[in-house]
C-alpha cells in the first residue's frame, strides 16, 4: 500500500528520470545534450521561478526572464578582463558567479518589494514594465552593456568541459525542483498560498503579506540568476536583445506549454520549446506544408492556442489527469471508508 | 505527523541519484562522453559541407532570398552549380564543386537580427549538420558572435555574409574568420573628405541611430571629417523605432550655426528625422545634408527635390548607375541563373534576379562565396587541412565585379567604396549619380580604430586631426564610369 502511494511513486520516478538524465550524454549525440537538453534544462530552470510564483503566491511574473540576464550581464562584467564593453573588472570566475548572483538577488528584492503590494493584471503589468526597463537600462548604459552587449564571456575552468553545463544545469534543476516543492510544506509555503487565496484573511491574521511575496519574488530572482548563469556560461555573450519582450514572453509561453501549477511543467515545456525550434524544420517535407523556419513562432502559437483550450494546466496537467484516472475507485464505498479515503486524499494533494 | 516515513524514503532515493549527479559532474573532467567531443565538427573528410547563415526574420527578415542567393550564385558562376529552383535561391544549388572538391550546401540558418538566435543556428548547423564551411552572418552583431563561435571552434571556416561591425575582425581576430568587404565605418569612407575639402564644411552636427550599426556608421564619418581637419558640433543619438524625432532635432544647432548635417537615421526613421528637421529648422537645402547608405532618392517624394544635392555614403556595392563589363556581367548571369527571386528590395515580390544582386546584401554573400571557391583552388581542393584553407583565404586578393578585394592582417577586405550624390534628373526627378570611388579602403582609418580603442559608440571617436591614407585619392566618376 505504502510503496504504490503517488509520492513514493513520484519520488522514484523522478529519481529514475534523474539516473536517465545522468546516464544519458553516454547514449545521445553530443548536440543534443550540449544544445538541446542544456538549454531545455537552463530554461526550465528560469520557467519554473514562474511556476513557483504563480502556483504558490498567485504571482505571474514576467521578470524573470530579466533577472535570468541580470545574472548573465554582472557575470560578464565582473569576469572578463578586457573588452570593447562593460565594465571588465577582471575578477576571478568564481567571485564573479558570488557578485552576480548577490547583484540579481538585490535587484529581485528591490523589485519584488516594489511589486508587492499589487495583484493579478497589475502585477503582471508591473512586471512587463520591469522587462522593457530592464531592456533600456542595458542597452543605453554603455558601462555595464550598450546596445551591442557583452561578448567574450569564459565560463569557469571547472565548467570547461561541455558536458559540465549539462550536468551543471541538471543538478541545479533538480535542486530546484526538490527545493520548490519542500518549501511548499513549510510555514513559509503555507503562509504564501494562504495569501495567494485570501490576502485579506492572512492579513488579518497578522502576517505581513507584502514582505513573504517579496521574500517569494526574492527567491525566485536567486533561482532564476543560476538559470542566467548557465546560460550565459553555454551563449559566451549576453545582449539586451537576449532579454527582450520577446524573450520574456517566450518564457511565459515555456510555463503555460508545460502547464502554470505544475513545477515539472517547467522543464517539460522548455522541451517541446527547445525540440521544436530545433527538430521541426527537419521533420520531411514539413516545409512543403509552408512550415519553414521562419513560421516557427506561427507553430508555437497554435500549439499554445490549443493547449490553452484543451487543457488550460498544460501537458503536465494532461500527464496529471492521466496518471490519475486509473487509481479512481470504481467501488462504491461506504460512508466511513468513503471519508478516510477523502482525508487522505486531501494530505495527498497538500504533500505534491 | 503524517506518514512521515513517505517524504524521507523518497528524500533516500533521491539522495541518492543527487549522489550519481554529484560523482558525474565533479572536476568538469567528463572525458570520453561523446557529448565532450566540443563541436563535433566534420572537419576533414572529402568535401565541403557549406551552411550558410541567412536572415529570414527581424528587421532584415525581407533580406533572407539575396543573402541565400549570392552564394548560389558564386557557385553557379565559379563552382559549376545549378539553381536548385528557377524562382527562388533559399532552395540552394546542385553540384558545385572547385577544384575537384565537391561543395555540398547542408542547410540554411535562419538569423533574426540577434546573437543568441545566430549563435542557435550557426550551432546547429555545424554541431548537428555538421557544416565545416560557414557563409554568414547578415548583421553586425550577429557577426561578433559568429566570429567569437568561429574563435572556440578552429577547425571551422566562416565568411561574413554582409556583417558591417567592426569588431568582428578588428577585435574578435578570430584566425578562421574571413570578410571579403568592409564595415559599416568604411562604407563612409571619402564622404568627410570630399565634404571638408571640397565642398567647404568645417563644422557638422552628427544625428545617428543609437545603436552599433548607428554608432558605427557615424563613426566613420567622423573619424575621416575630423581627421582632415574638420569639427563635429553636436552629436544626437535617438532611439532606434523613434517615430517623433522633433525633441532630437531641437537639440541639433541651426542651420546657420553649422555649415551642415550628417544622418545616419536608418528604416521608417530616416524620413521621420528629415520631415521633423524640416519642421522645427526650416527647408532642406541639399548642399547641407548629407547620409549614409540610407539617404535615397525616395525622400525626395515626402520632402521635395530641394534635398538634390545632398552626398550620400556607400555599400558593399557601388552606386547603380557606374557600369563596366564586369559588373553588366555578373548582373547578366544573376539574371541567367533564375528566371526571377523574390528579393529584399524588391519587397520580396518577384522580380529579374539582377535587382537583388545588384544591392549589398546579395553581394557581401557572392563576395564571400567566390573567396571560399578561389580559397579552395589555391590548396588544390584538400580541406583536410583547415588551417592551409585558412592560410589560402588569409593571401588572397579576389577579383569581383565591383573592385578586388584583399584582406587586412585581420582578415577583413581592404576595398573601394562608392559615393554618390541626390541629383536632379533630366525629367526634374531626384535620382541617385555616383560621384566618386574610394580606392583601398581599410578598417584603421590611419590609426582612428584599431584593436585596441572602444568599439565605435556616443562618445569615441572622438574629433581628432590625422593623417586619413585616402584624402585625396577620390577617383571622380562621370557618367558611371570611374576615371581610374
Amino acid at each position: 500500500m505504502r510503496s504504490g502511494s503517488p509520492v513514493y511513486r513520484r519520488g522514484a520516478a523522478l529519481a529514475l528520470l534523474v539516473v536517465v538524465l545522468i546516464a544519458l550524454p553516454s547514449v545521445v549525440p553530443a548536440f543534443f545534450i550540449n544544445f538541446v537538453m542544456t538549454q531545455t534544462l537552463m530554461l526550465g530552470l528560469a520557467a519554473a521561478t514562474i511556476v513557483f510564483l504563480a502556483k504558490y503566491g498567485g504571482m505571474v511574473s514576467l521578470a524573470q526572464f530579466l533577472l535570468f540576464g541580470v545574472a548573465g550581464f554582472m557575470y560578464g562584467n565582473a569576469a572578463l578582463e578586457a573588452g570593447s564593453r562593460g565594465l571588465n573588472l577582471g575578477w576571478h570566475p568564481w567571485a564573479a558567479v558570488a557578485f552576480a548572483l548577490a547583484v540579481t538577488t538585490a535587484a529581485a528584492f528591490l523589485l519584488g518589494a516594489l511589486a508587492s503590494r499589487t495583484t493579478g493584471l497589475y502585477y503582471l503589468m508591473l512586471t512587463l514594465v520591469y522587462a522593457v526597463i530592464g531592456y533600456f537600462v542595458f542597452a543605453q548604459i554603455t558601462e555595464i552593456s550598450g546596445p551591442s552587449g557583452i561578448t567574450s564571456i569564459k565560463r569557469p575552468e571547472l565548467l570547461a568541459a561541455p558536458v559540465s553545463l549539462y550536468y551543471t544545469a541538471l543538478g541545479l534543476s533538480v535542486l530546484a525542483y526538490l527545493g520548490f516543492r519542500a518549501l511548499g510544506r513549510t510555514a513559509f509555503g503555507l503562509a504564501l498560498q494562504g495569501m495567494r487565496d485570501d490576502p485579506v484573511r492572512m492579513a488579518s491574521l497578522g502576517f505581513n503579506v507584502p514582505l513573504h511575496r517579496t521574500l517569494a519574488f526574492t527567491l525566485g530572482g536567486f533561482v532564476a540568476g543560476l538559470g542566467g548563469l548557465v546560460n550565459v556560461w553555454w551563449n559566451g555573450q549576453i545582449d539586451p536583445a537576449s532579454i527582450g519582450i520577446g524573450p520574456t514572453l517566450i518564457l511565459l509561453i515555456i510555463a503555460v506549454i508545460g502547464g502554470v501549477s505544475y513545477f515539472e511543467g517547467a522543464w517539460l515545456g522548455a522541451f517541446v520549446y527547445v525540440a521544436m525550434s530545433t527538430y521541426l524544420r527537419d521533420l520531411p517535407l514539413i516545409d512543403r506544408i509552408g512550415i519553414t523556419e521562419a513560421r516557427f513562432n506561427t507553430v508555437i502559437g497554435a500549439i499554445v492556442l490549443l493547449i490553452m483550450v484543451l487543457s488550460p494546466q498544460g501537458l503536465a496537467g494532461i500527464a496529471d489527469r492521466l496518471r490519475r484516472r486509473p487509481t479512481r475507485p470504481r467501488r462504491p464505498a461506504a460512508g466511513s471508508a468513503d471519508e478516510t479515503e477523502a482525508a487522505i486524499r486531501r494530505a495527498q494533494l497538500i504533500d505534491e | 505527523m503524517r506518514r512521515p516515513d513517505r517524504p524521507r524514503r523518497a528524500a533516500a532515493l533521491l539522495a541518492a541519484a543527487a549522489l550519481a549527479l554529484a560523482g558525474c559532474s565533479d572536476g568538469g573532467d567528463s572525458s570520453g562522453l561523446p557529448a565532450d567531443e566540443g563541436a563535433g565538427t566534420a572537419i576533414g573528410g572529402d568535401g565541403v559541407r557549406l551552411g550558410i547563415l541567412g536572415e529570414c526574420e527581424g528587421p532584415f527578415g525581407g533580406f533572407h532570398e539575396d543573402a541565400v542567393g549570392g552564394t548560389v550564385l558564386a557557385m553557379v558562376n565559379h563552382a559549376g552549380a545549378e539553381a536548385a529552383s528557377p524562382t527562388s535561391a533559399v532552395d540552394g544549388f546542385t553540384g558545385a564543386e572547385a577544384a575537384g572538391t565537391p561543395i555540398e550546401l547542408v542547410g540554411v540558418g535562419c538569423g533574426d537580427d540577434t546573437a543568441d538566435r545566430i549563435l542557435q543556428e550557426v550551432r546547429r548547423l555545424v554541431e548537428q549538420l555538421g557544416a565545416n564551411v560557414i557563409i554568414g552572418p547578415l548583421s553586425g552583431d550577429e557577426g561578433i558572435a559568429v566570429a567569437e563561435y568561429a574563435k572556440e571552434h578552429p577547425d571551422l571556416t566562416v565568411l561574413s555574409g554582409i556583417s558591417g561591425s567592426q569588431e568582428q575582425t578588428l577585435q574578435v581576430q578570430a584566425p578562421n574568420y574571413f570578410r571579403f568587404f568592409g564595415d559599416g565605418a568604411m562604407w563612409n569612407a571619402g564622404l568627410g573628405d570630399i565634404l571638408h575639402n571640397q565642398e567647404g564644411w568645417d563644422s557638422v552636427a552628427v544625428i545617428a541611430d543609437d545603436y552599433s550599426f548607428g554608432h558605427t556608421s557615424a563613426a566613420g564619418f567622423i573619424a575621416e571629417f575630423c581627421g582632415v581637419g574638420g569639427q563635429v558640433d553636436a552629436r544626437i543619438f535617438p532611439p532606434l523605432g523613434t517615430t517623433d524625432y522633433s525633441s532630437y532635432i531641437a537639440q541639433l544647432p541651426g542651420p546657420d550655426e553649422v555649415d551642415g548635417y550628417f544622418w545616419a537615421v536608418g528604416g521608417t526613421g530616416t524620413q521621420a528625422a528629415l520631415e521633423a528637421f524640416v519642421n522645427a529648422k526650416g527647408d532642406l537645402t541639399g548642399d547641407q545634408h548629407a547620409g549614409n547608405l540610407f539617404f535615397n532618392p525616395d525622400l525626395a517624394q515626402a520632402l521635395g527635390t530641394d534635398i538634390a544635392g545632398a552626398y550620400v555614403g556607400g555599400f558593399a556595392t557601388l552606386p547603380g548607375d557606374v557600369t563596366t563589363p564586369a559588373i553588366d556581367e555578373y548582373l547578366a548571369s544573376a539574371d541567367a541563373a533564375w528566371e526571377s527571386l523574390p528579393g529584399g528590395v524588391s519587397g520580396n515580390e518577384p522580380a529579374p534576379p539582377s535587382t537583388a544582386a545588384a544591392f549589398g546584401f546579395f553581394y557581401g554573400y557572392y563576395s564571400a562565396g567566390v573567396a571560399l571557391i578561389r580559397g579552395l583552388e589555391v590548396v588544390d581542393g584538400d580541406v583536410s587541412d583547415p588551417s592551409a584553407l585558412h592560410e589560402a583565404l588569409s593571401g588572397l586578393t579576389v577579383d569581383l565585379p565591383y573592385g578586388s578585394v584583399s584582406l587586412d592582417e585581420n582578415r577583413s577586405g581592404v576595398v573601394d567604396v562608392g559615393l554618390s550624390q541626390l541629383v536632379l534628373g533630366d525629367d526634374g526627378a531626384v535620382v541617385q549619380e555616383a560621384v566618386a570611388v574610394i580606392p583601398q579602403v581599410d578598417q584603421s582609418f590611419g590609426g582612428a580604430f584599431g584593436p585596441d580603442t572602444p568599439s565605435p559608440s556616443r562618445e569615441f571617436p572622438s574629433c581628432e586631426e590625422r593623417d586619413v591614407p585616402w584624402e585625396g585619392d577620390a577617383i571622380p566618376v562621370v557618367d558611371g564610369v570611374p576615371q581610374r
